[in-house]
């Protein structure tokens, strides 16, 4: 293990909104809080993002603990090399998801030593009291990482409830099986308060759940309000920014802090709006991020973009809200019964569009969608070697967006979200020079 | 139609796993409707039950992947991306539609590619639940509903309780079969070797179950039957590990020293073990078998008890093999990828070791290349087994 080797020091991100400046301070107070309630005896609940249950969570003052999160910022740190190889010393094999990887990593190490391992950043995180897997057409690691970690925690209890949604299918019709979704949902979602209830000594306030339920909604409304917003041209904020604004999109939704961020970001928004002022002075080119998350290691690639007059009005990674009253959600009263309809209907948003254009389905629907509505030149992925969550699959979508719509330069990067040995700097700038070139020759013909 | 034998039951076995997919082809000839499915988690009694027969794509570890990549991600399972090679190549060309289980990210997630790429008739995603408590089996029930409902609406027949109960009746004579057959790999030295029954199995998945039936019974036969005792090898190994669907693993095994005498594979013991127990709403039995019963890494199991017994739980029938069989080492054979298994390593080597067995683990590509690169650990291993 290389436990000596020092991260590379990085310049900051330059941002072009500053909402998304006030990202780091507010990533580093959660974690921050997380180390306090570890001190005070509070529970703390190891989570996954966009896993249906925030509100629960918070509705029951538990401290949540995001684990991609932490690993996100060892990955922006460059710090994750050391965790990556202390789980492979493990026998985990490098190929998995280096997210769950680097809290393997962490998590082993931190039981062996029985202390956090050393200088971790930001001050490390801290051991769980309860950890919160899904089963959903998403991600296998949401219910295999915390299994691992059992090895190394055998004490602390996993609750895995299941969170499907239905598949675009060409002989049925997602409301054919709609109820029988949600009335899964609502039994694994009453199934993890009954589990919390059990394992951390914390009572649901229902009263609480309805409120904070109501928070999120207006949440995802204002989410969807302020990035519409980013049709403008010269376009306000790009996906750059957006890579750090996703932080109270998924780390803290159900709270009022959360709501009030993207309040301050559509006002700010509309300020920049007023004043014609864009990410960058001369926007030649509008991109959109068609998929694959990010390299957090890379996020300056983004500038880099930027520097050849290019722009992100839209990303398809992190947008994980859709405008509530565009839901045509059932008015129910079961708080619980609300989140799941609104997990079942946000999945099938796009079913009935993407079943008026032949060949299409929600994903590419979603491509044509951003590329009409932010008037975009020119599609860009990332392919992260160790997910097979969101980049199976982005291939397919572009040559399936060509046939079925338009051809539109595209360009697949390649690297990972944690793993800084699969990027290459300088191919990578190659990449996005030749593609700028051609984006160049499109709008020259 | 009774499967031709006359040549000897292994002899056909040969035929049908060198020329995977020909007796199929066949079929097709004759009229009769071919699914193709991946993966043991499809439940194939239903596909039977609507008349098809139900054809296990598999891939080739001697072939490139060249085609594939045009359409799907090298970060896919390498024999994902195999299978998916070899349908685009024309392999399955005579296939009516296909089935793919919600397994793994790598079957699921790459559904679409599947099926906007083959533009086959039918498909289907069977949208199955990881969790394997009283809502998840309620909900899996309700799945196998929706696709019983969408084959139904295919054939324009309905696919009746007492066709399913037949189904299930057929292959639960067929997984008896195959216990059978293991039952004369629990011998010293083995009766059959780990090839011939892995072979044989692959064999089975690519033709009708009355037809791999008889194939089997015949095998068997053939085996009890032979003269000489086959070669004494000084090791006894287990096979661990996700879709094994091609016998050159087995062999440098086999090669090496030793025999191998179990495995917890598909198509292996872990497809072929479990019944699907009778019940009034065949559907019932059919949901308890392939989300309870078999065990796999992408299927999540509550700890109950201390973590010893959570180990049983999720690996003991691995240790029943050990001792059943009397295995003298075990490999995990682990496919680059792969997040079920890959996560599962620490913990089920533990498992293995705290019964007494060495593991070596391996991890591979699904690829000639890069199974023959294994041989020195593989012989390695042996020696350390004495």
């Amino acid at each position: 293990m290389t436990d000596e080797k020092k991260p590379e020091e990085r310049k900051p991100r330059k941002h072009a909104t500053e909402a998304a400046g006030k990202i780091g301070p507010m990533v580093k107070a959660a974690l921050k809080e997380n180390l306090q309630a570890k001190e005070e005896g509070k529970p703390i609940a190891y989570s996954f993002i966009f896993s249906g249950y925030d509100e629960i969570i918070r509705a029951m003052d538990i401290v949540p603990a995001w684990t991609e999160n932490y690993a996100g910022i060892l990955g922006v740190k460059r710090d994750a090399q050391r965790f990556l190889e202390k789980a492979e010393s493990e026998n985990f094999s490098r190929s998995l998801c280096t997210y769950a990887l680097c809290g393997l990593g962490f998590d082993s190490w931190r039981e062996e030593l029985g202390e956090m391992p050393p200088d971790p950043p930001w001050g490390g995180q801290a051991r769980p009291t309860v950890m919160l897997g899904s089963g959903q057409i998403i991600c296998d690691p949401r219910y295999k990482w915390y299994q691992a970690v059992q090895h190394y925690m055998p004490d602390v209890p996993v609750y895995v409830g299941g969170l499907p949604y239905p598949p675009y299918e060409d002989d049925y019709d997602y409301r054919d099986v709609q109820d029988y979704y949600v009335k899964y949902i609502v039994e694994e979602t009453r199934g993890l308060v009954e589990f919390l209830e059990k394992h951390t000594n914390r009572k649901m306030d229902w009263d609480r759940l309805s409120e904070v339920v109501d928070i999120s909604d207006r949440t995802w409304n204002m989410i969807s309000e302020a990035y519409d917003l980013r049709r403008a041209v010269p376009c306000p904020m790009g996906t750059g920014d957006a890579m750090n604004t996703m932080v109270p999109m998924t780390f803290m939704m159900g709270t009022q802090e959360a709501y009030d961020f993207f309040k301050d970001l559509y006002d700010e928004l509309q300020l920049k709006i007023a004043n014609k002022e864009g990410v960058i002075p001369d926007e030649k080119y509008r991109l959109l991020w068609g998929g694959g998350l990010p390299s957090w290691f890379a996020l300056t690639d983004f500038n880099y973009f930027n520097s050849k007059g290019a722009v992100f009005p839209a990303e398809v990674t992190y947008r994980l809200v859709e405008p509530v009253y565009k839901l045509d959600l059932p008015k129910v009263s079961d708080p619980l019964e609300h989140l799941a309809w609104r997990w079942v209907k946000y999945w099938a948003y796009r079913h009935d569009k993407a079943r008026k254009r032949p060949g299409s389905n929600p994903d590419v629907e979603r491509l044509i969608e951003y590329i009409e509505e932010y008037k975009i030149d020119g599609v860009v992925m990332h392919e992260a070697f160790s997910c097979r969550s969101w980049h199976p699959g982005l291939i397919w979508q572009l040559n399936q967006l060509k046939r079925v719509y338009r051809d539109i330069p595209s360009l697949i990067l390649e690297s990972d979200i944690v793993d800084i040995s699969s990027y290459n700097e300088a191919d990578t700038k190659a990449r996005i020079d030749a593609f700028i070139d051609t984006l160049e020759a499109v709008k020259s013909r | 139609m009774p499967v031709d034998v006359s040549g000897g039951g292994l002899a056909t076995v040969e035929k049908y796993y060198q020329d995977y997919g020909s007796r199929a082809r066949e079929l097709k000839k004759q009229g009769r409707q071919i699914m193709g499915y991946l993966c043991a988690f499809t439940p194939v009694e239903i596909i039977a039950a609507a008349g098809f027969v139900p054809f296990r794509i598999k891939g080739d570890v001697n072939e490139p992947i060249t085609k594939a990549d045009t359409e799907m991600e090298t970060i896919v399972c390498p024999l994902v991306r195999s299978c998916f090679d070899m349908a685009l190549k024309g392999k399955y060309e005579f296939l009516e539609g296909i089935v793919i289980p919600h397994a793994c990210d790598s079957i699921s997630r790459t559904y679409d590619v599947w099926k906007y790429t083959l533009n086959l008739p039918y498909s289907h995603l069977i949208d199955m639940p990881h969790s394997t408590d009283e809502p998840s089996f309620n909900f899996y029930k309700a799945i196998l509903g929706t696709f019983r409902e969408s084959l139904s609406k295919f054939t324009g027949k309905e696919i009746s309780d007492q066709g399913l109960n037949q189904a299930i009746s057929l292959y639960n004579q067929n997984r008896a079969k195959v216990r059978e057959l293991y039952e004369l790999r629990r011998t010293s030295p083995p009766l059959i070797s780990g090839a011939e029954v892995a072979k044989l199995l692959i064999a089975a998945v690519s033709i009708p179950v009355e037809e791999a039936n008889q194939l089997i019974d015949s095998v068997i036969e053939e085996v009890k039957q032979r003269s000489g005792v086959p070669e004494a090898k000084p090791a006894r190994i287990m096979v661990v590990g996700a879709q094994v669907d091609d016998v050159a693993f087995i062999n440098l095994i086999e090669d090496s020293g030793a025999w191998v005498v179990a495995d917890d594979l598909c198509p292996g013991a872990r497809e072929f073990f479990d019944d699907v127990d009778v019940t009034a709403d065949p559907i019932d039995g059919i949901a308890e078998r392939y989300l309870r019963k078999i065990k796999c890494g992408r299927t999540f199991r509550e700890k109950k008890g201390d973590y010893e017994d959570y180990l049983e739980e999720r690996f003991g029938h691995i240790g029943r093999f050990i001792k059943g069989f009397k295995v003298d080492g075990v490999v995990l054979y682990i496919y680059k990828y792969c997040d079920p298994y890959g996560f599962d390593v620490p913990a089920m080597k533990s498992y293995i070791e705290s019964v007494g067995a060495p593991v070596l683990y391996l991890e591979d590509e699904y690829s000639m290349s890069t199974i023959g690169r294994l041989r020195t650990r593989i012989q390695a291993f042996l020696e350390l087994l004495g």
